[in-house]
């Protein structure tokens, strides 16, 4: 049982302070000694404000709409607990909304605690004021909510008896202990309930309870601006009617308190439109005429229901078990947001040695002192390519296929927009991709590995070797075009050797580049080079020419692989005025073979024994 | 038994492995069962190449077979990033009790209807109007309590909620600043994502405006790869980061500080999946090629926690799953196989 006006006087205390909560540990009327929830408010920190639009609240009726939705909250839950096939009734908060402060306070909630027990039960016990200072550090068996003081960063909380129970405050600042300062609370706000409870709440029994019934009727029935007028009135004129004179002050006040109630009651009722909001408070009201009943011998009552649990807290007190308190913690939090389930898997768990798979950590521990593997770059490989390269892949795939739309004019069928025929159409284009893919591997020589990507690079690389090779023989068709105006040679055929050019090999290459350097030395020391190479040469040059009816010239040679061979020889061939058709080459084991056709060109006579000869003589002079 | 093809099984008392002809990524097991008390399982290739499979298995409980069906195998474009059967068997949508809906995810989600014999192509879902292709999904989760609802994860930032029963939208967030990784349903309404940014959302479509940042990983930018919600207690959900060893416990009501963290892996982590019928048991998979069993205890001991047993399988784990229908069993898939553990 608690005056009407108890939560504002409360909620006035705790915000005189700026502290974050203030909560009254009432004594349960059916178990004595037992300390209950029986009223708080809240005044810390709030990370979802949900109220309904355009609706000016002060910040008296914001804390006190808040700490009331805390409440209803946490009725919900336990609602929910009840008969977990309901889902969660609608509370106008859930459980996200709420910041680590209010989750602390909400959880309070569940806690009971018996005289000696916890902080409330030691202050109620040693009926004097408790302070403590560093709450989340503190033994858990002098503060049992040390652990979800920390989660909430709750610093101070300070208990200290009141009425028939314990008033609890509670700060996230450090505050150092002030006795003061709880003298200063119950003397300006708490007092005057303590003394008013015992005088004017005995007179206005009967009065409360049938204004408590005539709230009943009319919440749901009249609009809100009735109530809001009518009930305020009507309770403050039911507790004047029973004021004695010398309280009148007292009255006043608790006037303001009920009428604010009252008040409060309506925008709430406005909010969650009447009917849900209203029948609470209705439940509510209804309750208190039980509560009410039992206080007529109140102040014995306390007294000796104190006296009990003071003895009873001697021997209760070494009872106290960190570990059920952490017990309790557990349950509350199992049970708030979800019905509790302990675990099925015990069974399996149990026999596990016979049948399961598992074995015990335990019998792993030599392994389990082995440092974690660092190895960054290979890690979770398969996930990564899952995550990171599938997506890559699609991606790619639609680039193909945007870019084959677009090739074909952005013409799209109607089944082409149907995904599974976007499955067929693709993997024919894929299939196309492929052998597309085949045929350019087939055009590349040097390709060193069969994935795509390395015979896309494969083919960049050759092109850039050609493209270079080009500018090259660019530059030495320059030059034998200023050679062939002195000598009268026929010019297209440098063009046409670099036609057949790359069926060389890659020495045949290199030769190419060093073209240049080979020739330097050549003209530098003409004899010395010559002399040296006619030796051994002779020998080796090999030199077999065809001519037949039809002025075709087929030329065969073999010498051995010098830097500038091969140009020496078309050199010579240029020089004979042959018009050639193809030239193959091909180097094997240090000698080079080549293979010339050609045509006599018109009046040009020339016999096959000046063709050998001419080609022996630059074979052996390179 | 038609075991004409190199695929293969391996049986124990305790376990059974199916063998497959390529390496195995993706895994679902469907929560029904057929006529002869048979399991599906459905794996999906890891080819990276354009055609990839997925194969259907059926698991005997009782004989400890795994029997490939290869008239259920078909073709999938590129790896299935997910593989999921419909989360409980609706007899609205299906003709008779054979039949079971599977959901694939890659270019697109998919969806399949497994029977007897034939696999169907039922319905492909593009949320994109303009194109005729939609970024490509990571993952996905099948709404258990809502199984109308599939929400899609996407590199493209965005996650989509999608009505399979109607083939629309329901909704399209932009869920993240980077690449969207996974997803996880916790109510009918409300899901949560992962990202390459690091974070846990949640976030719930009747207030689409917010999201609610649950964790951040330690390091900024750190990639979050996988999520679980404890569908058991819906206050915890699992998270794993970019090379780490760790298994990240979160608790939605605290958020940025992870209520545990499970450091126990010699190597990453890959997998992880809660416990289907218990709120305190996790099964965590990684690069040491180890699967630990965790039982979450009330209070963490300033050493950390141990896990309560470990399985070692042959070389690195890639997939996870603990099915509700066969919560005795813990599929792994690892290399070219798929191993069903007894628990």
């Amino acid at each position: 049982m608690l005056p009407e006006n108890f939560k504002e006087q409360l909620a006035l205390a705790v915000r005189s302070i700026q502290w974050s909560y203030a909560i009254f540990w009432s004594t349960s009327s059916t178990q004595p000694g037992v300390l209950s929830w029986g009223e708080g408010y809240y005044n810390g920190d709030i990370k979802t404000r949900k109220t309904s639009q355009g609706v000016e609240l002060n910040p008296d009726q914001i804390g006190l709409q808040r700490s009331e939705q805390l409440r209803e909250l946490f009725k919900s839950l336990k609602a929910a607990e009840a008969s977990p096939q309901t889902k969660k009734p609608s509370a106008a908060l859930s459980p996200e909304d709420l910041t680590d402060t209010e989750w602390y306070y909400l959880v309070c909630m569940s806690f009971v605690f018996n005289t000696g027990q916890g902080l409330p039960g030691k202050a109620l016990a040693k009926a004097e004021p408790i302070w403590l200072c560093d709450a989340p550090s503190s033994d858990c068996r002098v503060f049992s909510r040390c652990l979800l003081a920390k989660s909430a960063s709750i610093q101070t909380v300070v208990c200290f008896p009141f009425i028939n129970g314990v008033i609890e405050l509670g700060t996230t600042d450090h505050v150092s202990e002030d006795l003061s300062l709880i003298q200063q609370i119950r003397t300006s706000y708490l007092d005057i309930l303590d003394f008013g409870v015992h005088n004017i709440y005995g007179a206005t029994l009967s009065e409360d309870v049938a204004c408590a019934s005539f709230n009943v009727k009319q919440a749901p029935e009249v609009g809100g601006a009735l109530i809001n007028t009518t009930s305020p009135n009507n309770s403050s004129n039911a507790f004047q009617a029973n004021q004695t004179p010398d309280e009148t002050f007292m009255a006043e006040r608790i006037n303001n308190g009920t009428s604010q109630i009252q008040t409060w009651q309506v925008m709430d009722d406005e909010l969650s439109n009447g009917v849900h909001n209203s029948s609470d408070c209705v439940s509510q009201t209804l309750q208190s005429p039980e509560k009410i009943a039992s206080l007529p011998k109140g102040d014995n009552l306390t007294d000796n229901s104190a006296k009990d649990l003071e003895k009873g807290s001697n021997s209760k007190m070494t009872l106290v078990d960190p570990r059920s308190d952490d017990w309790h913690y557990q349950m509350v939090l199992s049970t708030l947001l979800k019905s509790s389930d302990q675990l099925f898997m015990g069974m399996h768990f149990q026999n596990f040695h016979q049948e399961s798979s598992f074995v015990s950590w335990k019998n792993a521990g030599p392994v389990s002192s082995q440092r974690p593997r660092t190895d960054g770059g290979t890690s979770q490989t398969l996930l990564k390519k899952i995550l990171f390269e599938v997506p890559r892949m699609h991606l790619d795939g639609i680039l193909e296929c945007q870019e084959e739309n677009e090739y074909k004019e952005g013409v799209r069928t109607e089944a082409e927009e149907n995904g599974m025929n976007h499955v067929l159409s693709e993997r024919r284009r894929r299939a196309k991709l492929n052998e597309r893919f085949l045929t350019l591997r087939s055009m590349v020589p040097s390709i060193t590995k069969d994935d795509k990507v390395s015979i896309l690079d494969d083919a960049i690389e050759y092109l850039r070797k050609l493209e270079k090779r080009i500018k090259e023989l660019e530059v030495h068709k320059d030059l034998t075009d200023r050679e062939a105006r002195t000598k009268r040679s026929p010019q297209d055929m440098v063009e046409r050797t670099s036609d057949n050019y790359f069926n060389k090999t890659d020495n045949g290459k290199k030769s190419m580049s060093k073209k240049r350097k080979s020739r330097d030395m050549d003209e530098k020391s003409p004899e010395t080079n010559s002399e040296s190479l006619l030796k051994g040469s002779c020998t080796n040059n090999d030199v077999d020419v065809n001519i037949n009816e039809n002025n075709e010239v087929e030329v065969e040679m073999k010498c051995p692989s010098k830097a500038g061979m091969f140009l020496k020889i078309m050199e010579g061939v240029s020089s004979l005025g042959l018009n050639l058709h193809s030239v193959q080459s091909r180097e094997v084991d240090g000698n080079l073979y080549v293979t010339l056709k050609s045509k006599l060109a018109g009046s040009t006579i020339v016999s096959v024994k000046r063709i050998k000869q001419t080609l022996q003589n630059v074979a052996s002079k390179c | 038994m038609d075991n004409t093809s190199q695929e293969s099984q391996l049986q124990s008392e305790n376990s059974s492995t199916y063998e497959s002809t390529y390496p195995l990524y993706a895994m679902a097991i469907s929560s029904s069962s057929t006529s002869s008390n048979l399991q599906r399982i459905a794996v999906g290739s890891f080819i990276e190449e354009y055609t990839n499979r997925v194969d259907i298995l059926s698991f005997n409980a009782e004989t400890l077979t795994l029997r490939p069906n290869p008239s259920l195998s078909f073709d999938h474009p590129y790896p299935p990033t997910k593989l999921m059967f419909h989360p409980s068997t609706p007899s609205s949508l299906l003709r008779h009790s054979a039949v079971d809906l599977l959901a694939t995810s890659g270019d697109y989600l998919r969806l399949w209807e497994v029977r007897e014999s034939s696999v169907e192509a039922l319905s492909l879902f593009n949320n994109s109007k303009t194109s005729e292709f939609c970024a490509p999904l990571t993952s996905f989760d099948w709404n258990d309590i809502d199984p109308k609802r599939i929400g899609t994860s996407s590199i493209d930032t965005t996650c989509t909620i999608w009505d399979i029963e109607k083939g629309v939208v329901e909704t399209q967030l932009i869920a993240h600043d980077k690449e969207v990784y996974d997803i996880a349903w916790g109510e009918a309404r409300v899901f949560s994502s992962v990202s390459a940014d690091g974070s846990v959302r949640i976030f719930d479509l009747r207030d689409k405006e917010h999201s609610t940042i649950i964790y951040e990983s330690p390091q900024p930018d750190t990639p979050l790869l996988r999520l679980a919600w404890n569908k058991q207690d819906l206050r915890y959900m699992a998270t794993i980061l970019m090379d780490s060893n760790k298994v990240v416990i979160l608790d939605i009501r605290s958020p940025t500080m992870p209520v545990a963290e499970l450091e126990r892996h010699r190597g990453s982590v890959s997998a992880i999946a809660w416990a289907p019928q218990s709120s305190r048991h996790i099964c965590s998979a990684g690069d040491d090629a180890q699967a630990l069993i965790w039982e979450l205890p009330t209070v963490a001991g300033p050493n950390g926690i141990d896990p309560m047993s470990v399985y070692s399988a042959g070389c690195e784990i890639n997939q996870l799953q603990w099915s509700a229908t066969q919560p005795d069993w813990i599929a792994i898939a690892f290399a070219n196989k798929m191993q069903l553990l007894r628990v």
